[in-house]
């Protein structure tokens, strides 16, 4: 939890990317199991046209929230913020690249905001999620 | 008693309020989701700056995505847009609720969409966790768009 805080990355510098493969397992994990779910059940996605369940697209939020949670702790959980849009389904099997580039730094108050652009992207390169997302820096006080 | 009904972009109705039911942060909970999002940093079981664990901000996303289930039978839906303000900590051992409104309806490409704004709250404190707003399709009664 102990945070560096003597290399703040620059305005464009990129974030560590994270890869999430999704399990079906990890799926049912987060969605819980029901019948006639296009998550859960994949008999109901392949009747409702898709090749395979697709994963909760909040799924991918907890992604990005873990590459904030490693870059500013304290700062994201408590004051984060994030707002995205979901722009391709993700199916159950993929692989996800989670980037993040440092976009701006905002005074706010007696703090600074960081703000980070934000995408999750599938093996074929396609974004799956992209947005931005914000946290206080340097509050840390571990 | 709740008489639910098939949600369809009709029934919707800007100002329309929903409340969930109410949810215990629980460890087992925490761990359920730190596997089912592969995430075990240490923020979430260990002692920490923040005071003790914590749960993952977004870990009751789906408590507040999940209410316009509390009026409506939703057959199928997809999630478009998503924001959340992570405002105090989800701590273990809290009790919380999501509360949520219609903030707005819209027609785009043909889909239906819904937008919820929502807070989610500590119930016995009252004080604000969470806040965001999302936007869901709504899907015709017949299934998803084709």
């Amino acid at each position: 939890m102990n945070k560096d805080k003597s290399s703040k990355p620059a305005v464009g510098e990129e974030l560590p990317a994270l890869k999430k493969i999704v399990t079906q397992r990890q799926v049912d994990a987060y969605s819980g199991v029901r019948p006639k779910s296009l998550h859960t059940d994949p008999e109901w996605a392949q009747e409702k046209g898709f090749k395979a369940p697709l994963a909760q697209a909040l799924m991918s939020t907890a992604y990005i929230s873990e590459m904030m949670v490693r870059y500013l702790g304290e700062g994201y959980i408590k004051g984060g913020k994030m707002s995205v849009s979901f722009t391709k389904p993700v199916f159950v099997g993929e692989t996800l690249t989670v980037r993040g580039r440092i976009k701006s730094r905002a005074v706010e108050g007696e703090k600074t905001r960081v703000t980070v652009d934000i995408s999750c992207e599938n093996a074929k390169g396609e974004l799956t999620l992209v947005g931005v997302a914000s946290g206080i820096e340097n509050t840390c006080k571990q | 008693m709740v008489n639910f009904k098939i949600i369809s972009y009709d029934a919707v109705t800007i100002g329309e309020e929903f409340i969930s039911d109410d949810y215990l942060i629980k460890p087992d909970d925490v761990e359920t989701f730190a596997y089912a999002v592969d995430d075990y940093d240490p923020w979430y079981f260990e002692e920490g700056a923040l005071g003790g664990p914590v749960a993952h901000p977004v870990m009751l996303g789906n408590q507040a995505i999940m209410l316009r289930h509390t009026k409506y039978i939703v057959p199928a839906g997809l999630h478009a847009k998503m924001d959340f303000e992570f405002v105090e900590p989800l701590r273990l051992g809290m009790r919380v609720r999501s509360y949520g409104k219609v903030v707005d309806k819209f027609e785009k490409r043909g889909r239906h969409y819904m937008v919820t704004a929502f807070e989610t709250r500590d119930e016995d404190s009252g004080a604000v966790l969470v806040r965001g707003q999302f936007s869901q399709m709504v899907f015709p009664e017949s299934g998803v768009h084709k």
